[in-house]
């Protein structure tokens, strides 16, 4: 939450200058232009409706859940979110984050250290992650699929290695296990990462020039390539980065379950539920808009709705339908503010850095 | 319905074994060298069995397969494992035409769906090899005679496990199963009925949806348990909701209080058993799995198997077509021996 003030402020920042003359309305648009404003207000409503309906949501037990629930998740997300803005996207984060977690696993078997075996599984999934960037940004591919192929290569490669049973590395050290169950002053350490790696890729995403970067390559590679932007090596950081975040997502899920699965987020299709994040948290398909704040908050609107459904005991056959429901409502709504938002801030287009 | 039924296929399965055994004995009259009584129950080495899976790599096929082994070496016939690599339809019923197309003497046969096996099966019975499914069935195929897990009942005993695991006092219990997966969802609905009708000191207040993935599943207990916090068990529909129910209970600082039952074997959930986060799983009978089909294959072709006077040019099925192999309780206890090599 503390992150998710800073962010309202540094964001409205621009608009201060010109709208400094009104006073309450001021704060209304202030809120209201930030661009993640609705999705804020969606899990609101969601969250207090959930408050009234179960006196069981609004505790911290409850809350906590569901924040360890969705880090690895998110972690993935704030990967997507980037690939997204670029113009692209990568299915293969879900057999990534097998295939690092079922390395692990299998090194640690054959008894290499067992922090020596997570180097080498993330050494694998960077691996993975540039060669996608390399048939995207090199070849020229298209990243649908490319990221595609690649999933395949990567669950098939995690199939091979385990035959296809789960690998359990139950014994392993606590240092370990720490990464996945411990917690520092009361917070697991797999939040603390996701938190970590969330504020800081969104604070770069704003300021940093490779990121910023990312950004011109996806709203119009030509005029990108033009101006002296590299986009190849762009695309090739890119899809590096999102294999790095997935393999990261991987690793702590292993150490979180101490079991490492080769069908690690295939049931539930991370790959597809980290791009419905992002697109919640208003960022675009066809790429150039979007931040990882964004993203972040539509994790937690889909966690947030998930966890409702449990609460209010909702028979399992109509939880994805509500699910649905809720999501093309949310979007919908998103999207008719963003655009009466836009009719708003008529000739005040964001220029960029 | 479900007693009836096993006592039924008990019934008639004795009636062809008694059956089969007294047409050994009128066959070996017809044979010519041999004076070993035994004879008949002696196949040819060229004699080629094959079982058929999908997902092949996997290690729950390879309980089964060993069965299909043991059994074929009683008889000193030829087994041989094959099958599709993926979970794809259109890969296995490759893989089994190409056996049909070798002329095996028999097929045992895994089906990944019900229906794409049904022009094959009834292809390769036409030419007189003799098919039976183990594990996941095609019923209307027509083949001979279908060995799995009755998951009816294999929930039933979930409820008895997870009933004697809370003891007399019992208290509130939920599921967590993957409802796009029909074994799943008939687990689920013994497990409810054997807390309706049996098992009373349980109550099911809740059914959640793992998804078939550890972190789905241990969101949903999570959410579970702060729903209902006077939850005393679990039952999960299968391993990989186990997993993850496990880690939902460590991180609600509940190990201990609220117990597990999840399902088959795998080493995860063995490890977990014996550490104790897992109570029990229900582990199925995949060794008989195997072990009676290659029984039932080698019966079909040797005409062991008559309980009916000329069934074969009458079309009458000599097999009952369904046989429950069972489950059996994992517990710390025993979990020991379902380790495999």
């Amino acid at each position: 939450m503390r992150c998710l003030e800073e962010k309202t402020m540094s964001s409205d920042k621009p608009q201060n200058k010109t709208f400094n003359w009104r006073t309450l309305n001021t704060i209304w648009e202030k809120i209201t232009s930030f661009r993640e404003a609705t999705v804020v207000l969606i899990i609101i409503v969601i969250g207090f409706i959930l408050s009234l309906c179960s006196p069981h949501f609004l505790t911290m037990d409850n809350l906590m859940s569901v924040t360890i629930g969705l880090s690895a998740e998110g972690i993935v997300v704030v990967g997507m979110t980037i690939a997204l803005v670029s113009g692209g996207f990568d299915f293969s984060v879900g057999s990534v984050m097998a295939l690092s977690g079922v390395i692990a696993g299998e090194l640690y078997l054959l008894n290499v250290n067992i922090w020596l075996a997570c180097g080498i599984a993330l050494l694998v999934g960077m691996l993975f992650g540039l060669l996608n960037g390399f048939f995207i940004g090199r070849v020229g591919l298209n990243p649908f699929i490319t990221t595609l192929a690649v999933m395949g290569i990567a669950r098939g490669w995690s199939y091979v290695i385990t035959q296809g049973s789960p690998i359990s590395i139950l014994g392993v050290s606590k240092s370990f296990t720490f990464i996945g169950q411990g917690k520092i002053i009361g917070l697991p350490f797999i939040v603390i990462v996701f938190l970590a790696i969330a504020i800081i890729s969104d604070y770069m995403m704003r300021k940093s020039e490779p990121l910023r970067k990312v950004f011109y390559t996806g709203s119009n590679e030509k005029t990108a390539i033009l101006s002296g932007i590299d986009t190849t090596t762009v695309k090739i950081g890119v899809y590096l980065f999102v294999a790095t975040l997935a393999s990261v997502a991987g690793i702590l899920s292993m150490a979180r379950f101490t079991v490492a699965t080769p069908a690690t987020g295939l049931g539930a299709d991370v790959s597809m539920k980290s791009i419905s994040a992002a697109v919640i948290g208003g960022v675009s398909l066809s790429g150039g808009e979007g931040t990882i704040l964004g993203a972040v908050l539509g994790v937690i609107l889909l966690n947030l709705i998930n966890n409702g459904l449990i609460l209010l005991n909702i028979p399992v056959y109509w939880q994805d339908l509500m699910n649905g429901v809720i999501l093309i409502c949310a979007v919908t709504l998103d999207h008719v503010s963003h655009k009466n938002r836009q009719k708003n801030l008529k000739g005040k287009k964001f220029k960029g850095v | 319905m479900n007693k009836v039924n096993k006592i039924i296929s008990v019934t008639v399965l004795i009636t062809f074994l008694v059956a089969a055994l007294l047409t050994g004995c009128s066959n070996f009259k017809n044979n010519d060298s041999s004076n070993d009584s035994k004879t008949s129950l002696v196949g040819d080495s060229n004699e080629e069995y094959y079982m058929v899976t999908f997902l092949s790599g996997i290690e729950y096929w390879k309980g089964c397969y060993s069965g299909f082994k043991d059994a074929g070496k009683l008889y000193g016939i030829k087994t041989i494992y094959t099958g599709g690599i993926q979970y794809d339809v259109n890969q296995e019923v490759t893989a089994l035409e190409q056996v049909i197309a070798k002329k095996p003497a028999g097929i045992a046969l895994t089906c990944i769906n019900p229906d794409a096996f049904k022009v094959p099966i009834k292809a390769a019975m036409d030419a007189g090899i003799p098919i039976v499914t183990f594990d996941s069935d095609s019923p209307d195929s027509g083949r001979y005679s279908f060995l799995g897990t009755g998951n009816k009942y294999a929930g039933e005993v979930a409820a008895k496990a997870l009933s004697e695991q809370l003891g007399p006092k019992g208290g509130e219990v939920v599921a967590i199963t993957n409802p796009i997966q029909l074994n799943n969802e008939e687990r689920v609905n013994g497990f409810r009925d054997a807390i309706n009708e049996t098992y009373k000191n349980l109550k099911l207040v809740q059914v959640g949806n793992g998804n078939g993935d550890q972190t789905e599943a241990a969101k949903v207990l999570s959410g579970l348990l702060q729903a209902h916090p006077d939850i005393k068990g679990v039952f999960c529909t299968e391993a990989t909701s186990g997993v993850g129910a496990a880690a939902a209970v460590k991180e609600a600082n509940k190990e201990g209080l609220v117990k597990i039952v999840s399902f088959d074997t795998d080493k995860g959930t063995l490890d977990a058993i014996k550490s104790g986060t897992i109570a029990t799983s229900i582990a199925q009978g995949t060794y008989v799995m195997g072990y009676q089909s290659m029984n039932f294959l080698f019966q079909l072709k040797h005409e062991l198997i008559n309980p009916l006077k000329d069934w074969k040019a009458k079309g009458i099925n000599p097999l009952p077509p369904f046989v429950d192999t069972g489950v059996y309780i994992v517990s710390k206890k025993n979990v020991d021996s379902f380790y495999t090599k």
